[in-house]
């Protein structure tokens, strides 16, 4: 390292550990207190924060699906009216898709990514806290929408011309359109941090080969957000035109076209499925380590079936459209890439199937919720590829088995990883282990609700009950098994109950966490639980794919990194070797004048087109202020 | 945060704008017919009960949207054009016959008119022809209101209500104005 012989030294290269924290502590910790907390940049502050905000989401997102079993367990039931189911059902498909899969996923990521390639802060961390913001300005418009039954009632994908302008009356459909607009901003957001801190922050020495799965998984991810999201962006900025200043995207008549709404959001849609499954993938490959005592089998594979997915998943967002009047050719094609997207999902499954045969496994919550994954994730999988096949889509088309196929994807697919995760991380996150009693309870309930309460919405939809209906005659034979559903459910919400309280007791009281309380290999578990603000007194040095279990005694570290400034390095892509130290930016308020600025302008164009002109003028102020230059020197290096 | 607060202060303007009563109670709906005209059927009141309902017809989205569709539905648009007349007076000109009221349009669709206005009182329910007489009154509106309904997805003949108040709109077309109009809009 060249240094300025004059100036003092202030590199971490010979000074004592405890000097070496202390200043570090200084230059990277957040102020306690109001103002630090909204100023800071930290990654872990920030994922906590949407870590929590999304789980409030679910919980929130839960009551709904409550209110509507218990709307539908008896037939021509008065709980709730047609108007209000409406807004429910698609409160809770907006509000679980964009306001909790795919922000806790990123938000896991928030966290995790930087402490996993072993780096002190996330790239762009302003742009981080401005994201935070954002996401939850949407939640909160969305939720204080449907409080003033002003919600959407349009059904998740808001299918015009239900939601166009001459059907979707009132605001209820630019609320979610807009909605939208935050969700995506912040998602994409996430998208771009992600994939600069997975290419150019790894460890020195973490080369492709090196990289854990999860955060291979959230690099495919991240990508599929960039090129995913913009699809719905200017779909719903088309719908909010089309309502609010009167173009003719999707009016046929004047030249637009209808479906031309199913494909842009297909186009995103298809593919968000994958934004929230393959994190949980990554989740499962990473976490089956500890559990079966060996290397994952297959990282090749395991990594390679990853991108296969991410690339297919552009190549079938069709299926969902089968009974829209396509040409046949588009029907064949589309049901072939469906079923092909088994392969990948297949690959994983049995590389899972074969650590565990080979390890020796302990049976600890986070993997007993990886087991019931596997399971669940697999019997939706094969209803996937029933609904793949155009003629037997036709028949169950808007039934409850598609219902039932799709929480069984999607809860068994991303959200018991999810729920194994948070037992697993939760160490990480709070310096506290989780109960394992109150796991296995919460497991048990959890799955046997789940499948108590899903699996008969298959045959329910075999008997043709359609999706999205308040209420039903005595004399259609759904009623018993609609009963059972809705008691089922009731298992299912105290299983959840119980995982809440096992969090928030383990939070206060659990059994304080060492660095690594599950022997496992990655990067993460080398620092404290929970970790410093600057999270690696010196940065580690990688040597392979387990850097925590080739030697469990020592970790070799680089030095050279400035103590007095927020400094980190830079690695080249590929083989991570060490490039430039780079400076890290400071806290700062920015961002959330940023955010509320584009709030303010977002919201106020649902109402008039003159907000994006009015309303640019405050972001424009915010994003001069958050990009004044500093008068310093980038790098000195 | 500041969506909270910006969510709450559109909401308090909005709730009101947004509730969908589907079916109205019986006696509601015949109490709601009973307005108060004045002799000459030209102004007069309506009745109490539209007053404790929170005057739902002039500014609640759904309601509007309902009173376009029953425009379309009924042929208003066989004589009146979107607005712009044809057999039957235009909206847009300024100048209403019997008052831009709400219930002398509720009359007038009700009872009928002379020279041509049919009575729709047998055909559609009072809260039907309450929902229709919102709509028309934000035809001619000098205002754009953000309650207005949208465009339909149809050739456009003119910009969508929620886009164009009247006064853009206005058109004296090949006859002049009628004698009696005061200022043009």
């Amino acid at each position: 390292m060249n240094r300025p012989a004059t100036a003092p030294d202030t590199h971490d290269t010979d000074i004592a550990r405890t000097r070496l924290t202390s200043a570090l502590a200084k230059t990277w910790k957040t102020p306690p207190g109001f103002w630090g907390a909204l100023t800071t940049v930290d990654h872990k502050i920030i994922g906590r924060r949407y870590i929590f905000t999304a789980f409030v989401f679910l919980a929130l997102g839960g009551v709904l699906a409550a209110l509507m079993r218990l709307q539908l367990a008896q037939p021509e039931a008065r709980l709730i009216g047609p108007d209000r189911y409406n807004q429910i059902f698609t409160m809770h498909g907006a509000n679980m898709m964009f306001l909790f899969a795919v922000p806790v996923m990123e938000a896991v990521a928030v966290y995790l990514v930087p402490l996993m390639v072993g780096t002190r802060n996330i790239a762009f961390p302003r742009l981080n806290a401005f994201s935070y913001w954002i996401y939850l300005a949407g939640g909160a418009l969305l939720w204080t929408a449907f409080a003033l039954d002003m919600g959407p009632d349009v059904g998740w994908f808001a299918y015009v011309p239900l939601s166009g302008p001459q059907y979707g009356a009132g605001k209820r459909a630019d609320i979610w359109a807009q909605m939208i607009t935050f969700t995506e901003l912040s998602a994409l957001a996430i998208a771009v941090e992600l994939v600069v801190t997975i290419f150019k922050q790894r460890a020195p020495g973490m080369t492709l080969d090196r990289i854990p799965v999860f955060v291979w998984a959230m690099l495919v991810t991240s990508f599929l957000v960039i090129m995913a999201m913009p699809a719905v962006m200017i779909a719903s900025t088309g719908l909010i035109l089309d309502r609010l200043v009167g173009t003719h995207f999707y009016n046929p008549a004047e030249g637009g076209d209808v479906l031309l709404w199913q494909h842009l959001f297909w186009f995103f849609g298809h593919p968000e499925v994958y934004i929230i499954f393959l994190p949980a993938a990554g989740m499962v490959s990473t976490m089956i380590e500890p559990f079966a005592r060996r290397p994952a089998f297959g990282y090749l594979g395991l990594v390679m079936a990853l991108i296969a997915t991410g690339i297919l998943a552009f190549g079938l967002w069709v299926h969902h459209m089968f009974v829209a009047g396509l040409p046949r050719l588009g029907d064949s094609f589309f049901t072939a890439s469906s079923m092909a997207i088994a392969v990948p999902a297949g690959i994983q499954m049995f590389c899972w199937l074969a650590t565990l045969w080979d390890g020796r496994p302990v049976f600890k919550t986070p993997l007993l919720f990886i087991m019931g994954f596997i399971v669940t994730f697999v019997i939706g999988g094969l209803t996937g590829v029933m609904v793949a096949s155009v003629p037997f889509d036709t028949q169950v088309h808007d039934t409850y088995f598609v219902v039932a196929h799709f929480h069984y994807v999607l809860i068994g697919g991303a959200v018991f990883p999810l729920l194994g995760a948070v037992h697993y991380w939760f160490p990480k996150l709070t310096g506290r282990m989780m109960s394992e009693t109150l796991g296995r309870w919460s497991f048990w309930l959890i799955i046997v609700g789940f499948n108590a309460t899903f699996f008969p919405m298959h045959i329910l939809g075999l008997e043709g009950m359609p999706r999205r209906i308040y209420t039903y005659q005595p004399d259609l034979p759904w009623h018993g098994l609609n009963v059972f559903v809705s008691l089922s459910s009731i298992v299912l919400t105290i299983g959840f109950l119980l995982f809440f309280i096992n969090v928030f007791r383990s939070a206060r009281f659990g059994e304080v966490a060492p660095d690594n309380p599950w022997d496992a290999p990655t990067l993460e578990w080398a620092t404290t639980s929970p970790p410093p603000s600057y999270n690696f007194p010196r940065i580690p040095v990688v040597g392979s794919l387990h850097p925590l279990w080739d030697d469990r005694d020592t970790l070799p570290v680089a030095d050279g990194l400035r103590t007095d400034r927020r400094e980190l390095i830079v690695t080249t892509l590929a083989s991570a070797g060490p490039q430039a130290r780079e400076a890290s930016p400071r806290n700062s308020i920015w961002p959330l004048l940023a955010a509320v600025a584009t709030t303010i302008m977002l919201i106020w164009s649902i109402f008039s087109p003159w907000a994006v002109v009015w309303g640019s003028i405050p972001i424009a102020v915010a994003l001069i202020g958050w990009f004044w230059p500093k008068g310093t020197p980038e790098d000195e290096s | 945060m500041a969506g909270v607060l910006i969510g709450l202060a559109a909401a308090l303007a909005g709730c009101q704008r947004e509730e969908r009563q589907l079916r109205l109670d019986p006696p509601v709906a015949d109490a709601l017919d009973k307005i108060a005209l004045m002799p000459n059927r030209i102004g007069g009141a309506p009745p109490e009960v539209y007053f404790k309902l929170g005057k739902p017809y002039e500014a609640n989205a759904y309601n509007l949207s309902q009173g376009k569709r029953l425009y379309t539905w009924f042929g208003c648009k066989s004589c009146h054009g979107d607005g712009q007349g044809g057999s039957g007076p235009a909206f847009l000109d300024g100048w209403w016959y019997y008052g831009p009221e709400l219930v002398s349009i509720f009359a007038s669709i009700r009872d009928g008119r002379p020279h041509g206005m049919p009575m729709f009182g047998d055909k559609m329910t009072t809260d039907q022809i309450w929902q229709l007489a919102g709509y028309v009154q934000t035809i001619g509106s000098y205002e754009g209101q953000t309650a207005a309904p949208s465009r339909n997805d149809e050739k456009q003949a003119r910009p969508a209500e929620n886009r164009a108040p009247a006064k853009l709109l206005f058109d004296e077309g090949p006859s002049p104005v009628h004698l009696d109009q005061g200022p043009t809009p």
